[in-house]
């Protein structure tokens, strides 16, 4: 099973609101429609992605649980061959990346 | 028109994700027997929103592609959309030139001229791919900076509303005002799931002179003021309940601006309709309100222990606990002020959290990937991660790798 993690981003929470709105959808196929979701997006960034990020800034705090990293990083700057993007204050959780095999976040 | 060398992948990417998904769930979605005009309606909502939250850029519709073609043969050099003729903000001197192309459009401008207009036929096919009437479109125009489209609700006469929300979160709805005569009932679950803000609504008021008057009242969540003209320079206010849920108190106090001559309808008068009327909205009264601020308070809780607990004596206790029953309801508030003020002081000084505001803060920039390797040297992190989508600024990026430093 694809992991569950992209479903808070814009796409994954707009798709949740969408489904809830709609009355006629199921809460079982609304569920099933989030899966789908989670594969696509899967797929699609593993596939369809071919871009590259450097960052750097100041390690505010970091948590490793249930093979998940979460890390706060303070005054953050994202660097990318086109543009460079600054930000205070940055949350970054991260998956298990060396296989897929895990089901949850 | 592409002002970028590089193309932005994240909407292509988006796309892609949102034709797969739809197109997989529709077996799904026949399997449970929900119409395929359901699943239509998702992937329309869906695309909504993310236009919407403007994460995205340049993410259109088809049908606003398509619009956007459309308009763009027609206006070519002039670069106006038909709506454009109904705005009243995008009014520049005339000058008629004749181009090989011959627009045929009343406002034509000059090339150096055109930069001017260029952000409003953006809004404009903007506002017009969301099938806004006219009257709404100048009416959104002429909101301040900072407001949005954010919903869009149908109310049961088939008005569109339109939810905005300001850049301080409060929601603003907006109806335009089409001189039709709004239905004296309640209108049943007019907002889904209960807005939790205060909804301030603008009243506008097409003019002859075609600048729209807004008016503002600000009512309280789960209510619903609809104002409407019957006579065109009458202006009503009706007061909805929107859901089965609280029953507050509120004093509604309304102002109506009518810039319209002969529009007075007498002095201004506060108008208070106690919401404890089950919800009806029997004829409200026509009047001219003035307009305040309405700020419910929420209801506090007796406290009759701790701190608020006067004690020892039994006679005084059993006197404080007939006192307190009684006026239970009356001394709400001050009672669970009493309570609070002496305790705060106690407390405040526990907690030694540090800024765990910072934690809870709202437009947060968020990365959310999957993690090739992560290294520490004493206090010296190296990322490696894969996979990332992230929210920066409220825009939204795409990688498939990122490597990063960040000392502890």
């Amino acid at each position: 099973m694809a992991y569950q993690l992209y479903r808070n981003t814009t796409l994954g929470n707009s798709l949740q609101e969408s489904l809830d709105e709609l009355i006629q959808i199921t809460p079982q196929l609304a569920l099933q429609v989030l899966l789908q979701f989670d594969k696509a997006i899967n797929t699609a960034l593993a596939n369809r992605v071919r871009n590259r990020v450097n960052f750097k800034g100041s390690l505010n705090t970091y948590r490793f649980c249930d093979n998940v990293w979460t890390f706060v990083l303070n005054d953050v700057e994202f660097r990318e061959v086109t543009d460079l993007v600054k930000v205070d204050k940055v949350k970054i959780v991260a998956c298990d990346g060396k296989n897929t095999g895990n089901t949850a976040e | 028109m592409a002002s970028s060398a590089n193309s932005n992948p994240v909407p292509k990417l988006y796309r892609s994700v949102i034709e797969d998904v739809i197109n997989e769930v529709r077996e799904l979605f026949l399997d449970e027997g929900v119409d395929e005009q359901v699943l239509m309606e998702l992937k329309t909502l869906w695309e909504n929103k993310l236009m919407q939250s403007k994460a995205v850029e340049g993410f259109h519709t088809e049908e606003q592609a398509a619009l956007q073609a459309a308009a763009q043969q027609q206006a070519q050099q002039s670069q106006q959309v038909t709506q454009q003729t109904q705005s009243q903000q995008v009014l520049l001197p005339q000058q008629q030139q004749v181009t090989n192309w011959q627009s045929t459009r009343p406002n034509v401008t000059s090339a150096p001229q055109q930069q001017v207009i260029v952000q409003d036929p953006k809004i404009l096919q903007h506002m017009s791919a969301t099938g806004m009437s006219a009257a709404a479109t100048a009416a959104t125009l002429a909101l301040p900076t900072g407001v949005s489209p954010y919903q869009q609700l149908i109310t049961s006469q088939g008005q569109i509303l339109q939810v905005v929300r300001a850049a301080n979160g409060a929601q603003y709805i907006i109806q335009p005002q089409q001189q039709m005569v709004l239905q004296q009932q309640v209108l049943p679950q007019m907002q889904p799931g209960g807005v939790q803000a205060p909804v301030i609504q603008q009243v506008l008021t097409p003019l002859q002179g075609g600048l729209p008057q807004q008016t503002g009242v600000i009512i309280q969540p789960q209510q619903i003021v609809l104002t409407g003209n019957k006579v065109q320079q009458n202006t009503q206010v009706m007061q909805m309940a929107g859901q089965a849920g609280q029953m507050q108190q509120v004093q509604q106090v309304q102002q109506v601006q009518q810039a319209q001559g002969g529009a007075a309808q007498g002095a201004p008068q506060q108008q208070q309709q106690p919401q404890a009327q089950g919800g009806a909205a029997p004829g409200a009264p026509q009047q001219q309100q003035a307009q305040q601020m309405t700020q419910p308070q929420p209801p506090m809780m007796l406290q009759v222990d701790g701190a608020g607990d006067t004690s020892s004596d039994e006679d005084e206790e059993e006197e404080e606990e007939e006192y307190d029953e009684d006026e239970d309801e009356d001394k709400d508030k001050d009672g669970g002020e009493d309570g609070q003020v002496e305790e705060e002081p106690l407390n405040s000084e526990d907690d030694v959290s540090d800024e765990e505001d910072q934690e809870l803060f709202d437009t947060e920039n968020v990365v959310v990937c999957q993690y090739d390797k992560i290294h520490r040297s004493k206090n010296k992190w190296k990322f490696h991660l894969k996979d990332g989508i992230m929210n920066l600024n409220g825009r939204d990026y795409v990688f498939s790798k990122a490597v990063g430093d960040a000392e502890w």
